[in-house]
């Protein structure tokens, strides 16, 4: 399956960072990046972002097959709380052991590649989570 | 103090290294080399990029931490430099997803420098220059690589995966501030890779002598005399690394004590990360030096030209430390992998795809 570059490329904040959406009217947060608030509708809105750490809550394991990412397979695809509040949904790469992957567990977001359109098209990169290297203090 | 290098120092450090390994005795046994072969060069095993990373990703994760270490908000930063020789793209620039994906400023200088596995350390000498200069207050250079080497190649004992950032900035807000800069280069053709090649050619024992050894003990005696320091007034000496073996050798025939070179020394561990190999252990040393302590680096980079420095530790550095993966932790963190998962995730394997 093919991009579109153009798209992807308007779209790469939202790839390479977590930008959450905190509304001045509510109070709540949510994600991704709106410019309304899904709780109370307000337009009273601030984008800020997420500093890319939190715990899983749940994950699932997909042998999907989409062309440009073969041989990324299986993927795990996971829940993520940040420690901002709000879930995300978001590869787990880099599990040692599939075991090790249990609720709470301490992630941290990375850049890695998406996809690629074939040896000789573009790169796709964007945000993946791995266990956390350093654990909170 | 060189003129090179007035009032300029490390602010911040980051390091990366994969989670995957692969033992070097497997490769040997595979390619049917002498058993004893990975033991002559000391190297243990090598770290693997996964399927997903290459070199923007690996320098995306050390410079993220290089910036948090350094506390220095991403809009500040003047320069990237990427060192790198295993560019994902031949063209298109690596520097500039890193920036982007970091917040970096849109107002800044960013380009891929190639010079084997010293170009990290010339974006050094570049940061450096133009923080001296007043030109940028931070500059950033990353060292990062997937090490590229033909299968069967006594190369790929050690060719390996890593990357390495080194923030630049105003010497009171440093870690370490550089004393000296030198840097010794000649055409020398000892290792290369041709346009559309996928591996690189080396010139066997040719790598050695007038490549390696040359070259580093060129530089850091030009750095010595530059300075009017000896041996004796170092705490640390590191060397780039191509094995375990060379930058104790190298560090013999300068004067440098074993004991002094190493707490640096990460290849045995983690393989030739090519342009983070020598610049992860300065990163390694700034994680155990104290303030007062004076560290030598020389990178090598083939073709062939070698750069030494001079720096000396601040009280700075000590509640940095841990604000970040050490190199350390990332050593010990580590899931071993089969020679048939390392070719899958090195793109070793020939496939019908796209």
């Amino acid at each position: 399956m093919k991009h579109s570059i153009s798209i992807f490329w308007r779209d790469r904040e939202n790839h390479y960072k977590l930008l959450i959406t905190k509304c001045r009217n509510c109070g709540k947060s949510s994600y991704p990046k709106l410019k309304r608030c899904p709780y109370c509708g307000s337009t009273n809105v601030e984008v800020v972002e997420s500093k890319g750490r939190g715990t899983l809550v749940n994950y699932t394991i997909t042998y999907f097959r989409v062309d440009g990412s073969e041989a990324m397979l299986p993927k795990v695809i996971g829940l993520v709380k940040l420690d901002e509040g709000v879930k995300v949904p978001a590869e787990i790469v880099d599990v040692p052991d599939l075991s090790s992957l249990k609720p709470g567990l301490e992630v941290e977001a990375v850049l890695r590649k998406y996809s690629s359109d074939d040896p000789h098209g573009l790169i796709y990169y964007g945000l993946k989570f791995i266990p956390s290297i350093i654990k909170k203090q | 103090m060189s003129r090179c290098c007035v009032k300029t120092g490390v602010v911040g450090w980051g390091a990366y290294i994969p989670l995957y390994r692969l033992r070097s005795k497997e490769i040997a046994s595979l390619w049917g080399f002498d058993p004893n072969v990975a033991d002559s060069i000391w190297i243990e095993e090598k770290s693997v990029a996964s399927v997903d990373e290459d070199a923007i990703t690996m320098g995306w994760y050390a410079a993220k931490y290089a910036l948090v270490r350094g506390g220095v908000n991403p809009e500040d930063v003047g320069a990237v430099f990427v060192g790198t020789e295993s560019k994902p793209y031949a063209v298109k620039p690596s520097s500039t997803v890193i920036a982007d994906a970091l917040g970096i400023s849109r107002k800044k200088l960013a380009t891929d420098l190639e010079f084997a596995c010293r170009a990290a350390a010339e974006g050094i000498r570049l940061a450096v220059a133009l923080v001296s200069s007043g030109s940028i207050k931070y500059g950033l250079s990353i060292g990062s690589d997937t090490a590229q080497a033909s299968p069967g190649d006594v190369l790929e004992l050690t060719a390996s995966s890593g990357a390495v950032a080194f923030l630049i900035g105003p010497a009171e807000e440093s870690v370490a501030v550089f004393e000296g800069l030198t840097t010794y280069v000649t055409d020398t053709p000892d290792f290369w890779r041709r346009e559309g090649s996928k591996y690189p050619s080396h010139g066997e024992g040719f790598t050695g002598e007038p490549a390696y050894f040359h070259h580093i003990i060129s530089s850091v005696t030009m750095l010595l005399e530059e300075l009017g320091l000896k041996p004796s007034d170092f705490d640390y000496a590191i060397f780039h690394q191509p094995n375990g073996k060379f930058p104790l050798q190298v560090g013999r025939a300068l004067g440098f004590p074993k004991e002094k070179i190493t707490p640096g020394l990460v290849t045995p561990w983690i393989g030739n990360t090519y342009n983070a190999s020598a610049l992860l252990g300065l990163a390694k040393v700034l994680e155990i030096a104290k303030p007062g302590q004076r560290i030598l680096v020389a990178p090598f980079g083939s073709g062939a030209g070698s750069d030494a420095m001079s720096l000396v530790v601040t009280d700075k550095v000590l509640d940095r430390v841990h604000k970040a993966p050490t190199v350390e932790e990332l050593i010990n963190r580590k899931k071993y992998v089969s020679y048939a998962e390392y070719a899958k995730s090195r793109n070793l394997i020939l496939r019908n795809v796209g």
